[in-house]
């Protein structure tokens, strides 16, 4: 069953879903918090969302957010930066501490610092304001894609000290068990599946993010580097996650 | 109106003064050593010519006697001791006589100075002879056995072209003089003048765009006040030029949030657009329309106030220039637009910002097909350590006239509104100055180079190999 309404259109800088990832039960029913303080928006945009099928809560504020979140965890946190109190770099920490949904940072601006702060404060992807409802729901759809391994037949993959269950979710550093987000799992994944290739930004933003070629490539670099913190024993000096200079990162035992 | 003279410069007025100057004092200085110098020249002379003349003139009355006939009196005449080359002339009774009577004869005498030494007089006369100014005495001579005058004449040439040597020499040093005073003068002008040269650089900074330039103040306190006023001047226009840019871009930043309301309402009346009476449906497709051209204007706005207020940076990346291209133009308003590169481009990665390159392309391939027709050309060169792109379309060309003002912002040409409804922003063609500006390069409109109708963007931007190794 396909559902109806989320053709991937032709939106700049989005690249089409393949149509296996659309499947119903992916999306259909997810619930999506939103943080926003202005009313208007939060409305229209829960409305929309709505018509995608999503189950949607609203949350006026950061500590409103937490307070919802911590009762019914949802699938997907839609966070704007500016908030009044608590600021939406706060929120996105305070949730990445108890969760590793997928949260996507609504920023006033691509091109300023706010999109790496809120990266590294734990979201997975970033929009700008004012973005088509359309080229929100791709990008909720895209976090909410199964991570797929490539080799089907591959239960466990092993690089020294590292161990990936990829169909367990499961990662390990030294046989101790590291958390990773879903995205930073799916770039792990992703790097794994051809170990010593060279992969470039622009390929893993569109594996990864489903972006097309003109995605940031601040994705892949701000992740790279939270991915090292968690599974490097010196993330200054990587042994795993290796970056090919001019060229894009590799992953290696 | 103004003068000719204030039409000079100051600089010129006064380096001329300084040269006027200079002449008028060494032509000053001139006149009066020459005057005195040819005044003590002839005195001396005359002093000389007198001594001479008495001698001689004692020497004829002692020495002309009742017998002296033409022969005597022409041995007289030889006899007579002329050191400085003076001529001897003498008259007894009808005879005129001399030393060399082809310069100096009877008919040279001054007919006045004949018969004022015929009334029995002594005389000296200045007088000029063939040309030559000369000293000429005459003396009756008081000897009762003979009527007989006595004339000497002393020419003085030498002194002449003594003094005209000297001449030379003193119109030379005249020159130098005047022409070293308009050196002196244009030196002191420009040392005078430099404060000036220096708030005029100032200015032009100002004027270019640079609006932190500011003078540094002074010692002297009349240039002080200059400086300071300069510079309160450049902060106040500073201030007010990012107040206004600041205004712009706070403007269109509060227009996002009622815009994302609009787009998110929007898309849920798209959602239900076949429930809608066929009336909402065209105010709906209307309504969608204006709603993107309306984001795009915002969008463009606050990108171009970026500029404004100097707050656009580059997020430089290395890139494979002919697929980024293949790229851009896939997700450009016309996919089908044709892509050449030539050969040594193929594989050329260079440096740049992706998002502003990207946009720079949509916006010419947008450009091209709104305002030009037939099929587009995207050509990818190099020249030099320059990177050229080239956007060809078949319409009707950008005059001339106007492709200096293509890039200014809202300026559409003459071809503007042509296509009927216009979805410009009329912002797209001066954002791709800006940001090729930004990479340090260049756009520009012409003709095809192949002859047909239609118009050519060219944008250059440089390859950046210094910031390619320092992405390394």
């Amino acid at each position: 069953m396909r559902l109806a309404g989320i053709s991937p259109d032709r939106i700049p800088g989005v690249a089409p879903i393949g149509a296996e990832n659309l499947a119903a039960s992916c999306t259909m029913g997810s619930r999506i918090l939103t943080v926003e303080d202005d009313e208007r928006i939060r409305t229209s945009v829960r409305l929309a969302l709505e018509d995608e099928g999503y189950d949607v809560v609203e949350a006026e504020s950061g500590e409103d957010a937490l307070l919802a979140f911590g009762q019914d965890p949802a699938d997907v946190v839609l966070i704007d930066i500016m908030l009044p109190g608590m600021d939406g770099f706060e929120v996105c920490r305070a949730i990445r501490k108890i969760s590793d949904v997928p949260i996507v940072m609504v920023t006033a601006r691509a091109d300023t610092h706010d999109v790496v702060a809120g990266l590294e404060a734990g979201a997975d992807d970033y929009l700008t304001k004012p973005h088509a409802p359309k080229e929100l729901s791709a990008r909720i759809r895209a976090l909410l894609r199964r991570v797929r391994p490539t080799e089907p037949g591959a239960r466990q993959l092993v690089f020294g000290d590292l161990e990936i269950i990829p169909d367990e979710g499961v990662v390990r550093v030294a046989a101790e068990e590291v958390h990773l987000t879903k995205t930073e799992f799916r770039l792990l994944v992703e790097l794994a599946s051809n170990a010593g290739r060279v992969f470039s930004r622009e390929v893993l933003l569109e594996r990864v993010w489903g972006y097309g070629y003109f995605g940031d490539g601040r994705l892949v670099d701000v992740h790279i580097r939270r991915l090292r913190t968690k599974i490097e024993p010196d993330p200054a000096n990587p042994r795993h996650v290796v970056t090919v200079r001019g060229l894009g990162y590799k992953l290696q035992a | 109106m103004r003068s000719r003279w204030e039409r000079l410069g100051l600089r010129a007025r006064v380096a001329l003064l300084f040269a006027l100057g200079g002449l008028l004092l060494s032509v000053m200085i001139s006149v009066v050593t020459l005057t005195f110098t040819r005044q003590t020249l002839l005195e001396q002379r005359e002093d000389a010519a007198l001594e001479s003349f008495n001698f001689n003139a004692r020497t004829v009355q002692e020495q002309l006697t009742e017998e002296s006939d033409a022969v005597a009196i022409r041995d007289l005449i030889e006899s007579l001791s002329t050191p400085r080359g003076e001529f001897p002339l003498l008259r007894v009774d009808d005879l005129w006589d001399g030393r060399n009577t082809t310069r100096f004869n009877q008919d040279r005498v001054p007919d006045g100075l004949v018969s004022f030494v015929e009334a029995g007089n002594a005389a000296t006369i200045r007088a000029e002879i063939d040309g030559v100014p000369a000293v000429i005495s005459g003396i009756r001579l008081n000897n009762n056995t003979r009527d007989a005058d006595y004339y000497e004449a002393l020419l003085l040439d030498d002194v002449e072209s003594t003094l005209s040597s000297l001449g030379t020499v003193v119109v030379g040093a005249s020159a130098i003089t005047t022409m070293l005073a308009a050196a002196i003068g244009v030196w002191a002008a420009r040392r005078a003048l430099s404060p000036v040269s220096e708030v005029r650089l100032a200015a032009e900074s100002l004027a270019a765009g640079e609006l932190d330039t500011r003078l540094d103040m002074p010692a002297d306190h009349d240039l002080a006040s200059l400086a300071s006023s300069f510079n309160g001047m450049a902060t106040s226009l500073e201030d007010r030029i990012e107040r206004d840019a600041r205004f712009a871009s706070e403007v269109s930043h509060e227009l996002r949030s009622p815009l994302m309301t609009l787009s998110a309402s929007v898309e849920v009346l798209n959602n239900s657009r076949d429930a809608l009476p066929e009336r909402s449906r065209q105010a709906l497709t209307l309504l969608n329309d204006d709603l993107t051209r309306f984001t795009q204007l915002v969008e463009d706005l606050l990108e171009i106030s970026r500029f404004d207020v100097g707050t656009a940076s580059l997020q430089v990346d290395s890139l494979n220039l002919v697929e980024f291209v293949r790229q851009a133009i896939e997700h450009s308003s016309r996919p089908d637009t044709m892509l050449t590169a030539s050969h040594d481009v193929e594989e050329l990665v260079i440096a740049a910002d992706k998002r502003r390159l990207a946009q720079v392309i949509a916006n010419l391939i947008q450009n091209a097909d709104k305002y030009g027709e037939g099929d587009i050309d995207v050509l990818i060169s190099t020249a030099d350590d320059m990177v050229l792109l080239a956007v060809e379309d078949e319409g009707p060309g950008i005059p001339e006239e106007e492709r200096s003002v293509i890039f200014d912002r809202f300026s559409r040409g003459s071809a503007g509104g042509r296509s009927g409804y216009d979805t410009g922003t009329g912002l797209g063609l001066s954002l791709v100055a800006e940001h090729i500006g930004l990479h340090g390069g260049t756009v520009w409109c012409e003709d095809r180079p192949d002859g047909r109708p239609g118009a050519r963007f060219v944008v250059a931007i440089p390859v950046g190999d210094e910031v390619l190794e320092e992405l390394e």
